[in-house]
């Protein structure tokens, strides 16, 4: 059957038509994900009884479809975001049997417009990483070559996506944790701006940084997902009142004609290979479509790693102190005094690249260095958030290449903390100046590894961005997901 | 001169008040003492996984208002900023508070001693923070109860303008009373909505530089302010006479033993890595809300001092005494009211009830005559229903019995008597049943005039109106001039 | 780059217990993340105001109204060691206040 073979869009006309009905849609969903997941370990927890039970409550809602903008779509939810009654364990072996008491406002929009959750996405451990090789409960794979990885943190979410184990994922990203494993799994991810979606709900990494966003097959569906969860939420006072555009109604008037695209050559120094001819392709094929080609500079972002990695793990230091051992979650067992509680339990149950940047962000704000660390990486922040606005005068979108490597081997960046860091040198500038970006497939390397091409917008000018993005996929043309030899 | 005479003491004090909002700080659940244990929790109070702070807008305003009672500038941008460490009672494994830049500073107040001295005190700052849980100790294990965490609150921080426990005492009762006068916070030290530290150090008079100073904390009821403080003041001063350092520490008061015992040494401070909080934006306290909550701040004693000079013609030193609480300025007002003679209520509410409710060991709040009820009682007296002595009894009847002047009056039958047509028959009377004196008084011993007065009094069991009954008196004893 | 003293310094800090191998991989990631760090030294951010993240439109405060959030038994049901309503933990040694 090619029910996963059918987009968003493509499954609501099927359901406004009644060729269709969530509960035969979410069992096909769920029978995919039960074969491929041993394999490409994306889902760490399903819960079937409850999936079907909300598609079969769907099923008689029928006549609500009009107002249900996500009726019966299947989704999978990284397990850093909680959701009622599932599990979130953040990839962490401290969070293991904690059952969220409540829903993320993500979500929750999400299944108030009708989507089902049928999954938790594995995850890097509380969303640190790059190659999603770093959670308590095993790597997740590629699917298109399960000796690599999907990349980071939001790897189930990609992997689940790209193996149409779910038409749609939520993930998180604070230094390109949509991005990135996007890029790698040939699927289409969004960070939104920061403030455009709220965080309630999420576990916190990195305040400043974090957003949520969705991992799709294409920007239509991408834009769907997204419609429905952004916007103002009273339990998060870091959102904006802006109204939200309705994103995919602007999507049928998009166009690549007169968009003026601008493009960092100085930040693309050091990009070769495949991924820089990729790129060039794809800029061409813009120009084709009625883009214009500006060059900008963006003089900071080759500060953006060591901003990043100053900023992240202190505010992850703080975030995190919270897993004690004393409210929720794990507990040592051993027989202890209060402090001994406190280091054993966390000492025993997070991960060692957790544990790195909680010390390196406990290091950066201890007395003597905090002006050092924290408010120099600060000012740097800013003066990166300035090379954008200047940017920015002189284009509407800007192009770059979304990760300037394809999915690599596991293990082959384990040794050194910084090459893997690396991973993420196109994308952390994006979160550190707050501003959306969107990761679209363009090009596969000699391997038939995916390539990513990242658009970059202004703040909360999410229209213009999707709208290049889905312009831009019109005139790359068909991208295919990888056959796993189940669907 | 004695030891200590060669010893200045100086003593700073940080009071933590909660605020009088309906709900926490940052989250939507009910602020309330006693509630059964984790009832008023919520996911962002005990600090799960992906919650998020939102603050209380109304708790800003009562803040801001208790700044301005302190005659603090209110800063137009402030910062809240995170206060990381580890405690069960703490669920974020930090507190949300406000540090390098606190929403005000630079106040001061003015306190009264008991020498009539006023000295002015300053305020550094005050700033807001939440509160955290409680924990209490069983055996070899805690319990911890997060109904108190996130509650809001204010922190006070005085200039170490203290000189001895008395002025630290006082300052405290002062702040107390301007919170509450404010009603930003109802300052019950018992059940912790206003707490206390000190901090106090000790060096030789004339030395340019302060000495070590030891934090206090866990002074929990004014009745030991001054006695914890005095008990510190004299172990820091012996452990110098003996030549032996102080160390920088953190005591605690001890109400059973009476003495102040080590909690934790200095070196163990915590590194709180102080950030600012990326969950918040700027607390912006702009003028027009600066104005309007100026402009909502109830009456504050220093005015209302004045107005009662003013439009009741007290003297300072009593409208002062009955400014001391917000709760007194309340009754005397009511009392007014009732009675419409300010100063005859002024004597009434500080001789009579104050005295009494001293005695008693009572605050204005147990009085068991109401300030309408004393009112009334007064109104009689002006209106010469009763006499003064007279009413002296009913107010002692009244205290005692909780019962109003007029059920008093009636049962017992004390109305005053004043009418001419009531007294005159009863004096001419006593006329009379004594020619002799009569003859006497006419004769010129005026003095006599006393004798048939008593006479009456006695008749009316005291009742007959004292001016009134003279001129009766003096009136029929002159028709008898024949 | 950095010390072990620092290492252990920081650990305890962050309330971490570390095997003598987790030390030494510490102290060698540590510092390589340091190192790499040290870079922003080099940055010229005279007269550059710190960064904001928060949208200047977002809505900074809410109403003072209480909400029972109904959640009251389930999350100190969440709690490793509970009992009578209160979370339980070892003895406290110092009021760390």
């Amino acid at each position: 059957m090619s029910l996963q073979k059918l987009t968003i869009s493509e499954l609501l006309d099927a359901y406004s038509r009644r060729t269709l009905k969530p509960s035969e849609v979410v069992q096909s969903y769920l029978n995919v994900l039960a074969k491929s997941n041993p394999t490409l370990n994306a889902v760490l927890q399903v819960d079937t009884q409850r999936s079907l039970a909300r598609a079969k409550q769907l099923d008689s809602r029928e006549s609500e479809i009009a107002k249900l903008p996500l009726y019966g779509v299947p989704i999978v939810i990284k397990d850093n975001i909680l959701v009622e009654g599932w599990q979130a364990t953040a990839g962490s072996k401290i969070l293991e049997n904690y059952r969220s008491p409540y829903t993320a406002t993500c979500v929750e929009r999400l299944e108030n417009a009708g989507a089902v959750v049928i999954g938790k996405a594995n995850c890097d451990e509380f969303a640190m990483g790059s190659s999603n090789e770093h959670s308590a409960y095993g790597a997740v794979k590629n699917p298109w070559d399960i000796s690599r990885v999907p990349g980071g943190s939001s790897g189930g979410s990609a992997a689940a996506v790209a193996a149409q184990m779910c038409l749609a994922s939520l993930g998180s990203d604070t230094g390109g944790s949509i991005r990135q494993p996007a890029s790698l799994c040939g699927v289409v991810g969004l960070k939104p701006t920061y403030g455009r979606v709220s965080r309630y709900g999420v576990i916190a990494y990195a305040s400043s940084l974090d957003q949520v966003g969705p991992l799709a097959r294409n920007v239509w569906d991408a834009s769907r997902v997204f419609e429905v969860m952004a916007g103002c939420d009273g339990h998060d006072s870091t959102t904006s009142a802006q109204t939200v555009p309705r994103y995919t109604e602007l999507l049928k008037t998009a166009s690549m004609k007169n968009v003026v695209v601008g493009v960092a050559r100085d930040w693309l120094e050091g990009v070769e290979g495949e991924v820089k001819k990729t790129f060039d392709e794809s800029l061409e094929l813009m120009v084709s479509a009625g883009a214009k080609l500006v060059d900008v500079t963006l003089p900071s972002s080759k500060h953006a790693l060591a901003t990043y990695y100053i900023i992240a793990p202190c505010e992850a230091s703080s975030n995190l102190a919270r897993f004690d051992g004393i409210h929720y979650g794990f507990r040592s067992q051993q027989k202890s005094s209060l402090n001994d509680l406190y280091c054993l339990s966390r000492g025993e149950a997070i991960g060692a690249e957790v544990k790195l940047r909680i010390m390196l962000g406990t290091y950066a704000l201890s007395s003597g260095y905090y002006d050092a660390y924290y408010l120099k990486a600060n000012r740097v922040r800013s003066l990166i958030q300035k090379d954008f606005e200047k940017a920015f005068t002189q284009c509407s979108v800007m192009a770059i290449p979304t990760s300037p490597t394809t999915a690599f081997v596991m293990g082959e960046k384990s040794d050194d903390p910084i090459q893997m860091y690396l991973s993420d040198i196109f994308t952390l500038p994006i979160n550190l100046a707050g501003i959306p970006g969107i990761s679209v497939p363009c090009g596969k390397d000699k391997a038939g590894l995916p390539i990513g091409l990242q658009f970059i917008g202004k703040h909360f000018d999410e229209a213009t961005l999707l709208n290049t993005a889905h312009s831009y996929e019109k005139v790359r043309g068909q991208w295919d997901l990888p056959q796993l030899g189940v669907v | 001169m004695s030891v200590q005479d060669k010893y200045e003491t100086v003593i700073g004090l940080e009071v933590h008040a909660q605020l009088l909002t309906e709900t926490k700080m940052f989250c939507s659940c009910r602020n309330h003492f006693g509630s059964e244990p984790n009832t008023l929790i919520c996911p962002v109070c005990t600090g799960q996984p992906g919650s998020l702070p939102v603050v209380n807008r109304r708790a800003i305003e009562l803040g801001v208002r208790a700044a301005l009672a302190l005659n603090c500038q209110i800063n137009e941008r402030s910062v809240f900023a995170r206060k990381n460490y580890f405690y069960p009672d703490l669920p974020k494994g930090y507190q949300i508070s406000q540090y390098e830049a606190p929403f005000s500073q630079h106040g001061h107040l003015f306190v009264t001693l008991k020498s009539g001295d006023v000295r002015k005190i300053g305020v550094t700052r005050a700033h807001f923070e939440e509160d955290a849980g409680k924990s209490s100790h069983v055996g070899t294990g805690s319990l911890v109860n997060l109904n108190r965490a996130g509650v809001p609150l204010v922190e006070i921080v005085s200039e170490p303008d203290m000189r001895n426990s008395h002025e630290a005492g006082q300052y405290l009762r002062t702040v107390r009373s301007l919170l509450r006068y404010a009603e930003v916070c109802d300052g019950n030290m018992e059940e912790g909505s206003f707490r206390c530290d000190a901090n106090i150090s000790v060096r030789l008079k004339g030395a340019k530089e302060f000495g070590t100073k030891v934090e206090l904390k866990n002074i929990n009821s004014f009745r030991y302010v001054e006695r914890a403080i005095d008990f510190e003041i004299e172990r820091q001063i012996q452990l110098i006479e003996k030549g032996e350092k102080i160390t920088q520490q953190t005591r605690s008061w001890d109400p059973a033993k009476n003495v102040t015992e080590l909690m934790r040494e200095k070196e163990n401070a915590h590194d709180y890595r102080y950030f600012p909080d990326p969950d918040l934006a700027v607390l912006v306290i702009d003028e027009p809300w600066r104005k309007s909550i100026e402009s909502s701040m109830p009456e504050l004693p220093r005015a209302i001092r004045e107005r009662f000079k003013e439009t009741f013609g007290l003297s300072d030193y009593d409208a002062g005494v009955l400014t001391a609480e917000k709760e007194l300025a309340k009754f005397y007002e009511s009392v007014v009211k009732g009675s419409a003679n300010a100063k005859m209520s002024a004597n009434w509410v500080m001789n009579e009830l104050l005295g009494k409710l001293n005695a008693n060991g009572q605050s204005i709040e147990q009085s068991p005559i109401s300030a309408d009820d004393l009112g009334a009682l007064v109104a009689k007296v002006v209106s010469n229903e009763i006499s003064g002595k007279m009413a002296k009894m009913v107010f002692e009847e009244m205290f005692d019995s909780g019962k109003s002047a007029a059920s008093i009056i009636q049962q017992k039958g004390l109305s005053q008597i004043s009418d001419t047509d009531s007294l005159e028959p009863i004096v001419k009377a006593v006329v009379q049943k004594n020619p002799t004196q009569v003859a006497d008084y006419l004769g010129g011993k005026d003095k006599l005039l006393g004798f048939f007065v008593g006479q009456v009094m006695k008749e009316t069991k005291g009742q007959a109106n004292p001016a009134t009954l003279n001129e009766i008196v003096k009136k029929v004893l002159e028709g008898e001039r024949k | 780059m950095i010390s072990t003293e620092d290492v252990l310094r920081i650990a305890s800090l962050a309330r971490l217990s570390l095997t003598e191998n987790e030390v030494v991989l510490y102290q060698k990631h540590l510092g390589r993340v340091l190192d790499y760090i040290k870079d922003l030294e080099s940055v010229d951010t005279l007269g550059v105001g710190l960064a904001t993240h928060v949208p200047t439109d977002s809505v900074a405060f809410r109403e003072d109204k209480a909400v029972d959030s109904h959640l009251a038994a389930a999350l100190i049901k969440l709690a490793p060691e509970h009992e009578a309503g209160h979370f339980i933990v070892p003895a406290v040694m110092d009021a760390d206040q």
